[in-house]
């Protein structure tokens, strides 16, 4: 089969066509089918952690337990809620060069480092929860068994966020390596 | 953003949205992928349309957009199995049914090229030039005539 036949095929190929309404609702981040997605876990986390760094010294009687712990919960949550944030501004913006090669390397640097923040400040996120509500307590059999499957669900959580991250760090990364190969081997 | 660009970019879309319809098909195998991956490279042009000054073809913007788009956004995993032995035997000339079969095995044989090779020979059958492929994904010029040749030979034998 020839080249030309193959290029002939691809510059006349069908194409569905969209309504300039269409376009226009696509321009819109709110009908963004995965921005629109990670924006509102964003917001919804947001809102929620904000309300809660708000009320939980009252609520959960930060009073009664010293002032480090309650320090650490606070500087967690701050974190946590920016890197949302940041999180979101950077996945919004995959274009960050002027061609291919610079963009890809750029982005995978990028997603990489959001990758290990994102992990590290989760995993601590549920550290620090678990410890701050479980300090001060008088431990039973029945209050260890819980705590060891909250902990064992902590720890599956960032195990399956990790392959997620992983599986598209190592996509990016095999596109990186296309472009630096010289193509020969 | 003002009404008078907006309406530009529009009609600037209007008028090259095959190039994204073809390389939605090219990077996604199922319906709802491809209409999610349109939807994000429309976004992804109209949040670039302000730098874009015209200094370059409409086609070499939307292509380098769309392309960086599908490459490297995230995708959901998915369980896909396929067959693909049963492709037709040849490449028939014209005729409408049959330029879809040829669509239909033309775009069945992408899905064996990566995602850096689909860029390159996205580009090379639109016709672009050696120096416009080499200027959209930073390779030099060189290298980009030895890539597009083993991607060539490599789409050949898929083919037949």
């Amino acid at each position: 089969m020839e080249i030309n036949n193959i290029k002939s095929i691809w510059q006349n190929a069908s194409a569905n066509s969209k309504s300039e309404l269409e376009l226009k609702r696509m321009t819109n981040v709110i009908n963004h089918p995965s921005l629109k997605k990670i924006r509102t876990k964003f917001l919804i986390e947001t809102i929620s952690l904000t309300f809660f760094l708000f009320i939980y010294y009252d609520w959960f009687e930060g009073n009664t337990k010293p002032f480090y712990l309650n320090s650490l919960l606070a500087t967690i949550l701050l974190a946590y809620i920016l890197n949302d944030v940041f999180g979101y501004f950077l996945i919004s913006r995959p274009i960050r060069g002027e061609n291919l090669k610079i963009s890809i390397e750029k982005y995978y640097v990028r997603i990489k480092r959001l990758s290990v923040y994102s992990l590290s400040i989760s995993f601590l996120y549920g550290t620090v929860m678990i410890y701050y509500f479980s300090s001060g307590l008088i431990f039973n059999n029945k209050k260890l068994f819980i705590l060891a499957g909250i902990v064992i669900f902590l720890l599956l959580m960032t195990y399956f966020s990790y392959r997620t991250w992983n599986r598209w760090i190592k996509s990016l990364k095999i596109q990186v390596n296309e472009f630096i190969s010289d193509g020969i081997n | 953003m003002n009404d008078k660009m907006e309406k530009e970019f529009l009609k600037t879309i209007l008028d090259n949205q095959s190039i994204i319809y073809k390389i939605c098909r090219m990077y996604r195998d199922s319906k709802e992928d491809q209409e999610d991956l349109y939807q994000e490279i429309v976004y992804q042009l109209w949040k670039s349309y302000p730098s874009f000054k015209n200094e370059s073809k409409v086609s070499s913007w939307i292509y380098r957009i769309a392309l960086n788009t599908s490459m490297a956004v995230y995708r959901k995993s998915k369980l896909i199995i396929e067959y693909y032995e049963d492709f037709p035997e040849h490449i028939h000339p014209s005729g409408e049914e049959i330029v879809s079969e040829n669509e239909e095995r033309l775009f069945s044989a992408f899905r064996f090229l990566s995602d850096f090779e689909k860029a390159i020979i996205s580009l090379y059958l639109e016709d672009f030039n050696y120096q416009e492929i080499a200027e959209i994904t930073g390779l030099t010029e060189n290298n980009t005539g030895v890539r597009i040749s083993r991607i060539k030979n490599k789409l050949k034998k898929i083919l037949g």
